[in-house]
């Protein structure tokens, strides 16, 4: 697995712990607001954290749509190069 | 201590809130285009002041901002007022295109553009926090010759609205303060004619002071108002009634 799905990997599992939730089994086919105890707030956090910890920002130039790990972690990929 | 950011803070309504929330103990940050020996008095004789040159209705300045203002703080951030404005006057059909734009760019634009920043700051820190937005009683009331200027200010109080929904689960508030006629430099324009019409209507015959408009941003800031948001808080001598 890439160091960028790692870091996003790990980043969504902190979010989850620090709301004081049990994290359940995260993988990449999880979707963010359907099968993990997140809400919008939540993935926004996410969002402004990646953007900090890899200097990455996909939705600088508009929305883009994602529901999974998987496809939030093509996004960064796509956005690296 | 806990940090408040205040937009255009060198003269007038902004810099009376710098000068309050210092007094109040707060770590105060400010923003403006020009500095004014005001600001320069204030910051060269209190550490908990510092003032930035930053474009409000410019987003990379006030990411640029934001970024440099934490910094400095070292404190968490607690608060964003949302107060540098402009106004200009004229009947909307010969109002030229450019100075709209101009206008909501800074008003409206500019606002969001901070609201968006300083909540991105909220996230991170994992904590609560406060957004004060200064719009106006033109907003709700409209004027004539200020068309630009109440699409800005009803703009601003539906941002208030919205905000106050979307981050309502995270404890943080976000309210408008509207206030009346002030007398401060934006309304030094206006004719003698139009300023004693203004007090004569006004229930407390006479126009609003800075003095007026501070203690309400302190409550709004305090934990006492925890529980008030998406709220328009007119203080106006009573000319909307
Ligand atoms: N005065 C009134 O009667 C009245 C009534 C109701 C509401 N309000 C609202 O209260 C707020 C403050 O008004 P005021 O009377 O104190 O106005 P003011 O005396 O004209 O001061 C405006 C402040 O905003 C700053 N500013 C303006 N445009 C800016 C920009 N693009 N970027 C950064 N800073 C900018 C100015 O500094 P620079 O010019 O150096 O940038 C100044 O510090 C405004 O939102 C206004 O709409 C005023």
């Amino acid at each position: 697995m890439s160091n960028l799905a790692d870091i996003i990997l790990n980043e969504t599992r902190q979010i989850i712990e620090n709301k004081a939730e049990v994290c359940p089994e995260i993988t990449v086919e999880s979707e963010f607001l359907v099968d993990l105890p997140m809400d919008s707030l939540d993935l926004a956090t996410l969002i402004v954290t990646l953007e900090l910890t890899t200097g990455i920002d996909p939705f600088r130039d508009g929305f883009k749509t994602f529901h999974s790990i998987a496809e939030l972690i093509a996004l960064y990929e796509g956005a690296a190069v | 201590m806990k940090h408040i950011m205040v937009t255009g803070g060198s003269r007038g309504l902004g810099l009376g809130i710098v000068i309050h929330l210092l007094n109040q103990g707060y770590k105060v940050s400010t923003c403006s285009r020009n500095k004014t020996t005001a600001v320069d008095d204030l910051v060269n004789n209190n550490e908990h002041v510092k003032w930035f040159q930053c474009e409000v209705g410019n987003a990379e300045q006030t990411a640029t901002f934001v970024k440099s203002a934490c910094e400095w703080a070292e404190v968490p951030l607690w608060g964003l007022i949302n107060n540098a404005g402009i106004a200009k006057e004229g009947v909307l059909a010969t109002f030229p295109n450019v100075e709209s734009d101009a206008l909501l760019q800074v008003n409206l634009n500019g606002a969001l553009y901070f609201a968006r920043e300083v909540l991105r700051v909220f996230l991170r820190q994992n904590t609560a926090g406060r957004i004060i937005n200064i719009s106006s009683i033109i907003g709700s009331r409209g004027y004539t010759g200020l068309a630009a200027y109440s699409a800005s200010k009803a703009g601003l109080d539906g941002l208030t609205r919205a905000l106050a929904r979307e981050n309502g689960r995270r404890n943080i508030t976000v309210n408008s303060i509207a206030p009346g006629y002030l007398d401060t430099e934006m309304s030094s324009t206006l004719s003698d004619k139009k300023r004693d019409q203004i007090i004569r209507r006004t229930p407390m015959h006479r126009l609003g002071t800075v003095a007026d408009i501070t203690p309400a941003i302190s409550f709004l800031l305090s934990d006492e108002a925890a529980f008030i948001t998406g709220q328009t808080l007119t203080i106006d001598g009573g000319i909307t009634n």
